[in-house]
């Protein structure tokens, strides 16, 4: 994983208006374009469709509660990305 | 009652679902039998209820999300079992619910978010669900409706009427490039030869030489201004696909929630013309009323207008016929339409074009435009008569809008500005909208009045114009001006406050921003656009009909205003000469920031008898 990664608290949340034709398809494309750019453990928060498309806020989480959270120790973190 | 069905509610949570207790009163007022049972309780105790209790209809919520599939698939297992699926109909709803989810489990019915009152109720009672039309299709609502114009205080009535009568009498004698292009725009400018493509040599003749040198080599040799481009075939194809598809998915919902009014306007000037539609829709979609062109400064410091379906990537989009035509087709009917004409040296001419091509509205200000907005005072106050005219012959109510406080000028300064215009207009048959600035301006910087509040100097300002005349007022432009910050929600939440508070005042109609407001660093996005308008719908759903009691600050405040207008009034009145209290500064003078504009400076000239 990316160092910069290191850094989220918590998840990434991608909000954007998707041109589409129901709610249903802004869901999938809005989860598949998460899957491109990489992540996983994804999900869709919000989806609103009318007429031109769907305002969307689909989510990344990068660390659930029980994780290891490496911002704690960033700089411990950064050395052992180097190790 | 006839088809009286018995319904079995049950809440598959832990706690009830309130959303399934609206139902069940929503069944019960139409008169079915209701049997709600505990939450929580085993779904075999829930199966055996509906066979032992003959019910007709079985409806399940749920609304924690973790599990529902399996849950929902074991009760169907268990209806299965017991013989229930072939006797009843069963639905479930709730927020983990999605009506997908219902069809792929077999149940006969999914209610998810959103679903209504009447959904749930024609399920039950076996009928094909209508939609409400009112979420659906709204009627094109008119701003300047309702108010009589009368005015409440005599003495500044009289002064107004002195200042309007010299103004009309001064510019009916005078004449500019501005007004001839919009007299020839009128005259020889035919829509539907333009439309069928048909050269309009006699028009392009007379209106090429009016034209300073960019606009004429465009009519004489074809060339387009340096920082345009014209769309192509295929662009202008993939805009009509757009539009047709979007069209099968259009709804117009109602923002406001139980009150006719404020209507709401969305101003759109992405610089690109495709671009704007698309904002234009989403707006549409989201609830705008109306929309508002905004093109850009240099268009307002060119002589003569361009054509052409042309784009660019600055802020304002370019006016031209075909510009405006393929914007004006994209509009759903009930939409509102203002393009605004009140700064530059095409004014009349943006108002003729407006008309023909069927906006609805404009907008035009000579104190504004002049004192905040680079246009010389003598040639726009010239330009806005004539302008005012055509408003008139095409129907167009306008705005007259007091941004020049945003440069500084104090608002009863302002105000008495917007007045005098809006008493001309009146004098021309006319039908102004009074547009007060909701926004944290130079003048309340420095003098603190919302040190503490937004409130009470925004309340002041309807309490004073109310206390003047009867007319309507559409605060703006947009309300919250320079209370958003670059953050979203912040941004969306002022915008919200601001509507609000002007809901509750009253008002006729406002124009809100997007939650890029404050952002300067490119084009604002549609995004940005659903916060605002979903924040104002919030807004007015908060507050409903109730209403705003005026502190006595603001009614101090509101009397403040009234007599700076009066003094204001009765100094413009005393020089006699409007255009030269204009660059005298009595409307807003260099130290409070307005700084006569130059464009057009020596281009007025007497009119030939």
């Amino acid at each position: 994983m990316s160092q910069i990664w290191q850094h989220v608290m918590d998840a990434l949340d991608v909000e954007t208006f998707l041109a589409c034709e129901s709610e249903e398809e802004g869901k999938n494309l809005a989860l598949t374009m998460m899957k491109e750019l990489g992540f996983s453990d994804i999900d869709v928060v919000f989806c609103q469709f009318q007429g031109p498309g769907a305002r969307v806020r689909v989510r990344a989480y990068l660390y659930r509660a029980g994780d290891s959270y490496p911002w704690l120790d960033l700089e411990k973190s950064t050395e052992a990305k180097k190790a | 009652m006839k088809d009286r069905k018995r319904v079995l509610l049950a809440p598959i949570d832990p706690v009830h679902d309130i959303g399934l207790k609206m139902v069940g009163r929503s069944l019960s007022e139409a008169g079915h039998e209701i049997i709600l049972l505990a939450p929580d309780l085993p779904l075999e105790e829930i199966v055996q209820t509906a066979l032992d209790k003959h019910v007709d209809v079985v409806l399940l919520s749920r609304t924690v999300g973790y599990g529902v599939a399996e849950l929902l698939s074991r009760f169907n297992d268990l209806a299965d079992a017991a013989g229930l699926r072939d006797q009843v109909k069963i639905g479930i709803g709730g927020m983990a619910i999605r009506p997908e989810l219902a069809q792929e489990l077999g149940f006969d019915a999914g209610f998810g978010p959103g679903t209504t009152m009447e959904e749930s109720l024609a399920f039950v009672e076996g009928r094909p669900y209508e939609k409400d039309v009112r979420l659906t299709q709204k009627q094109r609502p008119c701003v300047a409706q309702g108010h009589s114009y009368e005015y409440l205080n005599d003495r500044i009535r009289g002064l107004l009427e002195v200042i309007a009568s010299r103004i009309a009498a001064w510019a009916e004698e005078r004449t500019s490039p501005g007004v001839e292009r919009a007299r020839v725009r009128d005259e020889l400018w035919d829509m539907d030869k333009w439309r069928s493509g048909e050269k309009m040599a006699e028009f392009e003749a007379a209106y090429a030489p009016l034209c300073e040198a960019l606009v004429r080599s465009y009519y004489q040799k074809g060339v387009l201004h340096p920082k345009t481009r014209r769309f192509t075939a295929e662009e202008a194809d993939s805009l009509n696909t757009f539009l047709t598809r979007t069209a099968l998915f259009m709804n117009t919902p109602r923002i406001q929630h139980t009150l006719e009014k404020p209507i709401i306007f969305n101003q759109y000037g992405t610089g690109c013309p495709i671009m704007d539609i698309t904002h234009i829709k989403v707006s549409e979609a989201w609830g705008a009323d109306g929309v508002v062109h905004f093109d850009p400064s240099w268009g307002a410091r060119t002589e003569g207008l361009f054509d052409g379906f042309i784009t660019h990537s600055e802020d304002g989009t370019v006016i031209t016929p075909d510009n405006l035509f393929h914007i004006h087709r994209s509009l759903e009917p009930s939409t509102l339409w203002q393009v605004r004409a009140h700064r530059g040296l095409n004014t009349p001419e943006t108002v003729v074009l407006a008309g023909k091509i069927g906006a609805h509205m404009t907008k035009i200000n000579f104190c504004y435009g002049s004192l905040g907005a680079g246009t010389d005072p003598e040639r726009l106050t010239v330009d806005a008569y004539y302008a005012m005219k055509y408003a008139k012959k095409y129907d167009l109510p306008f705005d007259v809008v007091t941004n020049e406080e945003l440069c500084g000028v104090p608002a009863y300064k302002a105000f008495a500005g917007m007045l005098i215009v809006a008493q001309l207009a009146r004098s021309l048959g006319c039908r102004p909208v009074l547009q007060p600035l909701f926004c944290y301006s130079p003048e309340v910087m420095i003098s603190k009045q919302m040190e503490d509040n937004y409130i009470d100097f925004n309340a002041a300002k309807i309490i004073a114009l109310r206390s003047i005349i009867d007319a309507p007022i559409w605060p703006g432009a947009p309300i919250a001006f320079l209370t958003q910050t670059e953050d979203r929600v912040q941004s969306s939440a002022a915008t919200a406050f601001h509507a609000s508070l002007s809901a509750m005042l009253g008002v006729d109609a406002i124009s809100i921003a997007s939650s890029d407001e404050a952002y300067s660093g490119g084009p604002i996005t549609v995004s940005s656009k659903v916060d605002t308008l979903r924040a104002v719908a919030e807004g007015f759903r908060f507050h409903g009909r109730s209403k705003f009691m005026p502190s006595e600050t603001a009614t101090r405040w509101a009397e403040d205003i009234v007599r700076g207008i009066e003094s204001v009034l009765a100094s413009v009145a005393e020089k006699g000469n409007f255009v030269s209290a204009l660059y005298e500064g009595i409307l807003g003078s260099r130290e409070d920031g307005a700084y006569p504009g130059r464009a057009g400076a020596h281009t007025v000239s007497k009119r030939s008898t």
